[in-house]
């Protein structure tokens, strides 16, 4: 074997040994942001990261904790103030940051459920988590459909942005519950657009509530003529509490 | 902003772990305190991604901490070799705290470290917690650039597999 050989990402230890480099830390910047802009677009390569931070993770432990100074806080929460109300450059969709009142929802949601996983083991006794709202970013190898969902428990309602992926000509998203084993059952065809609201029939709420999962197929416009999906599931996530 | 209670609770209960890799990656106290700043901006813009991770929510925070970090060392001018003795973890071997919390799946990586060869170990761990480059790491063991990736590449290899027995 020559250096030139195993130089490049084509070498043997091909795309999981580069995301081992990258979880690593030992690349350069160009050759980071190439395996960053990969696990934004590749579901399989950010999969191998996510395992390559899941193996290196006990190593952390050799951090010290060292107290910020006090100002950080108030001026994380300025850069916050601005950043929700500034599109970001690598928005996907723009017509997604219209809606800020979801995208808020949809963030905090996600702070709030990190939040409390990350407080529980300091508390106690251990708190119930609410099940007031739900969250789960629906997305599927071999895929670019993504979509964020809040299920708010209270209102009985489902919130969806659409990150990413087209549903092209002739054809809609149509949303599906899976609880368990049971055949997927639709909760409708997902309407177009950035940010939507769609309800949820009682006799569905508690089985949202207590973690369905959730998937996107690609239908026939108006949805699927059969009641089940007969197109390809191109996103699915878990429904988890916050 | 709604749920800023929420978001003061993660802060509190994590920013003295993230700043400590900031500081520990950047070795640049006013450097580290920017990069703090704009990883919790990142964690609120990112964090319905932890839904899709299996990392626990702090191995998460921490992933996130330390890649900016590193993503921000990388993109210096000059590297600067200013350590400061202070920062310095002497050992980065486990300490108890290690064993102790994580228990069965942290003792694995660290027996798994220790089949590689003593040198080779030592780059992965110092390329951890340091963020160490190839160029840096080429240049302390005093072989070319594409030697070092073979080496290291190959011992990441015999980790996986270790990993995986």
């Amino acid at each position: 074997m020559t250096l030139a050989e195993n130089s490049g990402p084509e070498w043997e230890g091909g795309d999981d040994i580069f995301a081992a480099e990258y979880v690593l830390g030992v690349l350069p910047a160009d050759e980071r942001r190439q395996a960053s802009s990969r696990i934004d677009g590749e579901p399989a390569f950010a999969r191998l990261v996510d395992q390559w931070e899941l193996r290196f993770a006990p190593l952390a432990s050799a951090y010290p904790e060292v107290e910020p100074p006090a100002a950080i806080k108030p001026a994380i929460d300025r850069r916050l103030a601005t950043a929700v109300q500034l599109p970001s450059s690598a928005a996907p969709s723009p017509g997604l940051w219209s809606s800020l009142a979801l995208w808020r929802g949809l963030a905090a949601a996600a702070v709030a459920a990190l939040a409390l996983y990350v407080a529980v083991p300091y508390v106690n006794p251990p708190v119930q988590a609410p099940q007031e709202r739900m969250v789960a970013t629906l997305a599927a190898d071999g895929s670019d459909v993504k979509y964020m969902v809040m299920y708010d428990a209270h209102s009985g309602e489902i919130g969806l942005a659409h990150v990413a992926g087209e549903r092209g000509a002739d054809r809609d998203f149509e949303l599906w519950m899976i609880e368990g084993n049971n055949p997927p059952v639709s909760m409708g065809v997902i309407p177009a657009g950035a940010s939507m609201k769609m309800p949820v029939k009682q006799d569905m709420r508690d089985k949202l509530a207590a973690g369905a999962v959730l998937a996107v197929s690609l239908e026939p416009t108006g949805g699927s003529p059969t009641g089940q999906p007969t197109g390809p599931v191109v996103a699915a996530g878990d429904l988890r509490d916050i | 902003m709604k749920d800023r209670g929420a978001f003061d609770l993660l802060y509190r209960q994590t920013s003295a772990k993230l700043f400590g890799v900031c500081l520990r990656v950047l070795n640049d106290r006013a450097e580290a305190e920017e990069a703090l700043q704009e990883v919790f901006v990142k964690i609120w813009t990112k964090a319905d991604r932890f839904a899709a991770s299996d990392l626990s929510p702090i191995s998460w925070l921490v992933a996130i901490a330390r890649n900016h970090a590193i993503d921000r060392l990388r993109s210096r001018r000059q590297v600067t070799v200013n350590i400061d003795e202070a920062l310095e973890v002497a050992d980065p071997s486990p300490g108890p705290e290690a064993s102790a919390v994580a228990g069965g799946e942290a003792e694995r990586i660290y027996g798994c470290l220790e089949e590689l060869e003593k040198d080779r170990a030592a780059a992965v761990r110092g390329a951890y917690l340091k963020g160490e480059s190839y160029v840096e790491l080429a240049e302390r063991h005093g072989v070319p650039l594409n030697t070092m990736r073979t080496w290291l590449r190959r011992s990441l290899q015999k980790l996986r597999e270790c990993l995986e027995r």
